[in-house]
């Protein structure tokens, strides 16, 4: 998986709390800055496309290791 | 004889129709047989879009139940403070139900049919709410927000208030609530539920 400036662990949480932290952490950053996030919930693959869609950040990757979901948004 | 339908309209009118029957007499008490008469079918054709009834139940409720991007565009949709959050996740999902009874009819039936059934209701739907309750209650209490309750029998409280209020405005048309509408009954109860909670707003 590619670089990232900040880490957010959701694991174990199901919408909408990884969002709403997803979306916590990526106020705190710059713009152009990368946020991964590790969740275990299947729909937050859905959640963060919808998510993207509605902050307009950018989904860089959508990826699934090990039981976990790995996601990169760049911040616009 | 029935119409030749394209694979998708078939899918969706087998949907509708099962939707229908399960709403109105739980899993065990509609065959795979009934569905395909009702449709004008064989059974046969069912099972070129279902492996099995289960799949056909699954996909009914799925087809039924609020879509996870509604829940996102709530939780994101203004404050994100708990009470906030709660409240227009809340009414999101009370709008689903009200759109269409036929889910709550479901789960009232899962209920009379056993554990498992139930459970698929609890994880498709409540489980969002009770875990967000239980966790959020966890993280403002050592905060000072919300008092020290069992932050468990509070997320069972917030299932119960709601799904009764569900069942009076849109199964049993209760009059004892007719003068207030479903939309402003969720935000009442809400606001008695953070109370009762001792939630404090930042």
């Amino acid at each position: 998986m590619s670089t990232f400036d900040q880490e957010l662990d959701a694991r174990g949480l199901n919408c909408p709390l990884p969002i709403l932290r997803a979306k916590k952490a990526i106020t705190a950053l710059d713009a152009g800055k990368v946020l991964k996030i590790i969740a275990t919930d299947p729909g937050s693959v859905k959640d963060f496309e919808a998510f993207c869609k509605q902050t307009g950040n950018e989904l860089l990757a959508s990826n699934q290791a090990g039981g976990a979901f790995e996601f990169l948004i760049r911040k616009h | 004889m029935a119409k030749r339908l394209k694979a998708a309209e078939r899918r969706a009118s087998i949907l509708a129709v099962a939707k229908v029957l399960f709403a109105d007499r739980g899993f065990h008490g509609v065959s795979v047989d009934e569905i395909a008469r009702r449709l004008g079918v064989s059974p046969a054709v069912l099972y070129r879009h279902f492996d099995s009834k289960e799949a056909l139940y699954e996909a009914a409720l799925s087809e039924i139940a609020c879509q996870r991007e509604s829940y996102v565009e709530a939780a994101l949709g203004g404050p994100g403070d708990f009470g906030s959050v709660l409240l227009r996740m809340t009414r999101v999902y009370a709008a689903s139900v009200a759109r269409d009874p036929d889910y709550l009819r479901m789960e009232m039936h899962s209920v009379l049919e056993g554990a498992p059934a139930a459970q698929q209701f609890f994880e498709s739907r409540w489980k969002s709410f009770t875990d967000f309750i239980e966790v959020s209650l966890g993280e403002l209490a050592p905060q000072g927000r919300v008092a020290r309750v069992d932050a468990r029998s509070a997320s069972l409280m917030f299932q119960g208030m709601v799904r009764e209020a569900l069942y009076a405005k849109c199964i049993l048309k209760s009059p004892r609530h007719k003068d207030i509408g479903l939309d402003d009954l969720i935000e009442q109860l809400i606001q008695l539920f953070l109370a009762a909670v001792g939630y404090q707003h930042s």
